[in-house]
C-alpha cells in the first residue's frame, strides 16, 4: 500500500506537511503528464514510482507515461547518455536519425488535454513537436550533470529544450545557456520505502551471513553501478591502505551490470583485483533494496568515491541510516557530504585511505557526524520535501514572472 | 493592526540567475548586477536555508568567500552582515557590496577559481500565502506558533525587515499591540543568528509560555 503524506509528519512536522497541503490546494485538479522512457528500473522510474501517488493525495491528477523505442533508439540514447556525462563516444548520423523518428513514432502519447507535461531527461525530449496540439506548460527535468557535456550531443538537444517553457536541474552548475527559466531542484528519498525504511536487526544479520560478511569486525561499504565514474578500483586500493593498519572488510555492492557491457568489464577487473577474502564484491539483482537497505545499516562507514556523481542518491540513503559518508570532492555529493560534519570530501585515493582510518579509529566522531547526516537528511532531502518543491514548480509555471506571488490574496 | 494575527507562509523556488562568478572581481559584478530578488536569496533567504551544519556562515556570499577564495578576513567581514539589520534589499546589496570592493586589488589570494567552484547567482519565485491559522491571544498564539511552517517563521521574522523596511518583526510588532510590551522586546531580541529554525520557533514558544505562566501566577 501507497504511503499517505500523514505517514511522513514524525520526521517533517506538523506544519510542512500543512504547507504541502495548502499550495497543492491553490493548483487544484492539475492535470500533470510526466513522460519517461522506463517504468522500472533506474532512478527516475524509482522517484516517480513514490511520488505520483502522493500527488494524487494532494488533489493533482498526475499521469505517467513511458515512451516506447526499438533497441537502436535506446542504444542512440545511451550514447547521448555518456556524452551527455563528457565522455568521448562516437555517435552516427543514423543515431540522431533514429532519436527523431522514434520521437515522432511516440507523439500520439502525449496527453491532449494535460496542463503541464514533465518530460524527464533527453529519451523524450522530441516529444515537445507536439506542445501545439496542447495548452499545457512544457516542463525538461534533467536528472544528469550536463556541466562537460559534448557540444555535438548537447547542440542537438538544446534545439528541443529551448522550446520548453523551462528545465528543472538538481544543482545550478548543471545548467545551461538556454533561454528559457532554470529551476533548481534538488532530489530526495522516501524513508518508506524497501530501500529506506528500518529493518530488524535479524534481518540485517541475515544478509551480512547470505554474504559471509562478519557482523562484529568494521565494514567499509560502497553501493554504486561498476563503473569507472564510482571508482571501485580507487576505494579497493584505499582499503588496502588502510588494512596495514586497521582491521576491516571492504563491501562493494552494485547492480545491474549484466546489461551494461562497460559495467561488466569493470566489475570482472575488480574481481581480478581482489585477493583478500575480507573484500566482497557483490553483483546483486535491480530489486535488491532489502540486501542494500541492510548492507547500509550495517556499514561502519559507507563510501562514495564517485569521480563524477549527478547527485548521489545513495549517498542520502547512507546518511539517512546514520552514517558518515566519506564522498568524492564532486557533484551532488559537495551538497551532502559536508567536509568535517556529515563525512570527509576526498579528491584522492590517500585522502580516501586517511580518512577511512581516522573515523574508524575515533566511534565518537562516526557517531556524531552520522547523526548530523541523519539530521540533513531530515531536514532537506526527504520525498515530501521534493513533492512540495515539485508543487511549486507548477506554481511558478502557472504564474510565470519574477519576484515574489501572492497566494489565496488581494494583489498589492 | 488587527486584533487577530494571521499566519502567512513563504515558499520560495531556487531558479538559476544566469550570471556565475569566479573570482572575487565577478563576485562584486554580480552583487551589483543581479536582481534584488537573487540578493535576498543569498543573503535574507541563507539564514532560512542555515542550519547547525552550516552556522559558520549567515550567507551564502560569506560560505563561498571562505570555502574557495580563501579569503577569512573577508568571509567574516560578510558574515557579521546580519539580514535582520537591513531595511530593504537594496540596503543589503550596497552594505555587501562595500565590503567585497575593499577587497577587490586588496587582498586576493585566489583569483579565479576551478571551473566547478563558481558562485552560481539564483534567485527565488517566491510564494507567499496564508497558511489557515490565526491567532486572537496569547494562548493561542503560542499554540498555532507551533504548528505553522517553518516558511512562517521565514516570513514574519525573518524576511519580515526587508518587507516592512525596519528591522523589527511581525511577531513582536503584533505583541506590541496586544499590550505584551516586555514579550514583544524579548522578541525583538531573539537572534536568528543564534539558532536554527527549529531552535527559534522553540525559543519563541518558550517565552510565551514563560509569560502565560507568570499571568496565571499572578493571577
Amino acid at each position: 500500500m501507497s504511503a499517505t503524506l500523514g505517514d511522513y509528519v514524525e520526521w517533517l512536522g506538523q506544519g510542512e506537511i500543512r504547507e504541502i497541503e495548502r499550495l497543492a490546494g491553490f493548483l487544484g485538479p492539475l492535470r500533470v503528464q510526466h513522460i519517461n522512457s522506463t517504468a522500472e528500473g533506474g532512478g527516475v522510474a524509482e522517484i516517480l514510482h513514490r511520488l505520483i501517488p502522493l500527488k494524487k493525495e494532494v488533489g493533482l491528477h498526475p499521469q505517467w507515461t513511458v515512451i516506447e523505442g526499438e533497441q537502436a533508439f535506446f542504444d542512440a540514447t545511451k550514447a547521448f547518455h555518456n556524452a551527455l556525462h563528457g565522455r568521448r563516444t562516437e555517435i552516427s548520423r543514423e543515431a540522431f536519425h533514429v532519436f527523431r523518428e522514434t520521437g515522432k513514432k511516440n507523439l500520439n502519447k502525449v496527453q491532449r488535454d494535460a496542463d503541464v507535461v514533465v518530460i524527464h531527461d533527453p529519451q523524450p525530449l522530441p516529444l515537445v513537436e507536439a506542445r501545439d496540439q496542447t495548452r499545457a506548460r512544457w516542463v525538461w527535468r534533467c536528472h544528469i550533470d550536463l556541466s562537460e557535456a559534448d557540444p555535438r550531443v548537447w547542440g542537438f538537444l538544446r534545439g528541443f529544450v529551448e522550446r520548453f517553457d523551462a528545465a528543472i536541474f538538481h544543482l545550478p552548475e548543471y545548467t545551461q545557456h538556454v533561454g528559457i527559466d532554470q529551476y533548481l531542484l534538488m532530489p530526495a528519498i522516501d524513508p518508506l520505502s524497501e530501500k529506506n525504511r528500518d529493518l530488524p536487526s535479524g534481518e540485517v544479520q541475515k544478509v551480512l551471513e547470505r554474504f559471509s560478511v562478519d557482523p562484529e569486525r568494521p565494514i567499509l561499504l560502497q553501493v554504486s553501478r561498476f563503473d569507472y565514474l564510482k571508482d571501485p578500483l580507487g576505494v579497493l586500493e584505499a582499503y588496502r591502505k588502510v588494512k596495514r593498519w586497521a582491521d576491516c572488510q571492504l563491501v562493494l555492492a552494485g547492480g545491474g551490470a549484466s546489461d551494461d557491457p562497460e559495467g561488466e568489464r569493470v566489475y570482472r577487473e575488480v574481481l581480478s583485483r581482489v585477493d583478500d577474502a575480507d573484500v566482497h564484491v557483490l553483483q546483486l539483482p535491480p530489486d535488491s533494496h532489502r540486501e542494500i537497505n541492510a548492507l547500509q545499516r550495517a556499514a561502519t562507514i559507507v563510501i562514495q568515491k564517485s569521480i563524477k556523481e549527478g547527485f548521489g542518491l545513495v549517498v542520502t540513503e547512507a546518511m539517512w541510516k546514520g552514517k558518515p559518508v566519506i564522498g568524492g570532492n564532486v557533484g551532488g555529493i559537495r551538497r551532502q557530504v559536508l567536509h568535517g560534519v556529515t563525512g570527509f570530501l576526498v579528491n584522492t585515493v590517500e585522502g580516501a585511505a586517511f580518512r577511512i582510518r581516522q573515523l574508524l579509529s575515533d566511534p565518537v566522531l562516526r557517531q556524531r557526524m552520522g547523526e548530523q547526516a541523519r539530521e540533513l537528511v531530515r531536514s532537506r532531502f526527504l520525498l515530501p520535501h521534493y513533492l512540495r518543491n515539485w508543487l511549486l514548480v507548477l506554481l511558478a509555471l502557472r504564474n510565470p514572472g519574477r519576484g515574489v506571488f501572492r497566494l489565496g490574496l488581494p494583489a498589492d | 493592526m488587527e486584533t487577530r494575527f494571521v499566519f502567512y507562509g513563504e515558499a520560495g523556488l531556487p531558479v538559476y540567475a544566469n550570471f556565475r562568478a569566479d573570482g572575487l572581481r565577478s563576485l562584486l559584478k554580480g552583487i551589483e548586477t543581479v536582481s534584488g530578488s537573487s540578493i535576498y536569496y543569498h543573503f535574507h533567504h541563507a539564514l532560512f536555508r542555515r542550519h547547525f551544519i552550516t552556522s559558520d556562515y549567515l550567507n551564502d556570499f560569506a560560505r563561498w568567500v571562505w570555502l574557495h577564495l580563501n579569503e577569512p578576513s573577508l568571509a567574516e567581514k560578510l558574515a557579521s552582515l546580519d539580514p535582520v539589520d537591513y531595511g530593504t534589499v537594496r540596503e543589503a546589496r550596497e552594505a555587501l557590496w562595500r565590503l567585497i570592493r575593499e577587497a577587490v586589488g586588496a587582498s586576493e589570494s585566489v583569483f579565479r577559481v576551478p571551473e566547478g567552484e563558481e558562485f552560481y547567482f539564483s534567485e527565488l519565485r517566491s510564494f507567499v500565502y496564508p497558511v489557515g491559522l490565526e491567532a486572537t491571544d496569547l494562548e493561542s498564539f503560542g499554540r498555532v506558533l507551533d504548528q505553522v511552517p517553518d516558511g512562517s517563521l521565514l516570513y514574519h521574522f525573518i524576511a519580515a525587515a526587508a518587507r516592512l523596511g525596519h528591522p523589527r518583526n511581525d511577531f513582536s510588532l503584533w505583541l506590541e499591540f496586544l499590550g505584551e510590551e516586555e514579550l514583544a522586546r524579548q522578541f525583538d531580541r531573539v537572534s536568528p543568528y543564534a539558532y536554527n529554525l527549529h531552535q527559534l520557533r522553540a525559543r519563541m514558544v518558550e517565552l510565551i509560555r514563560a509569560r502565560l505562566d507568570h499571568v496565571r501566577d499572578a493571577g
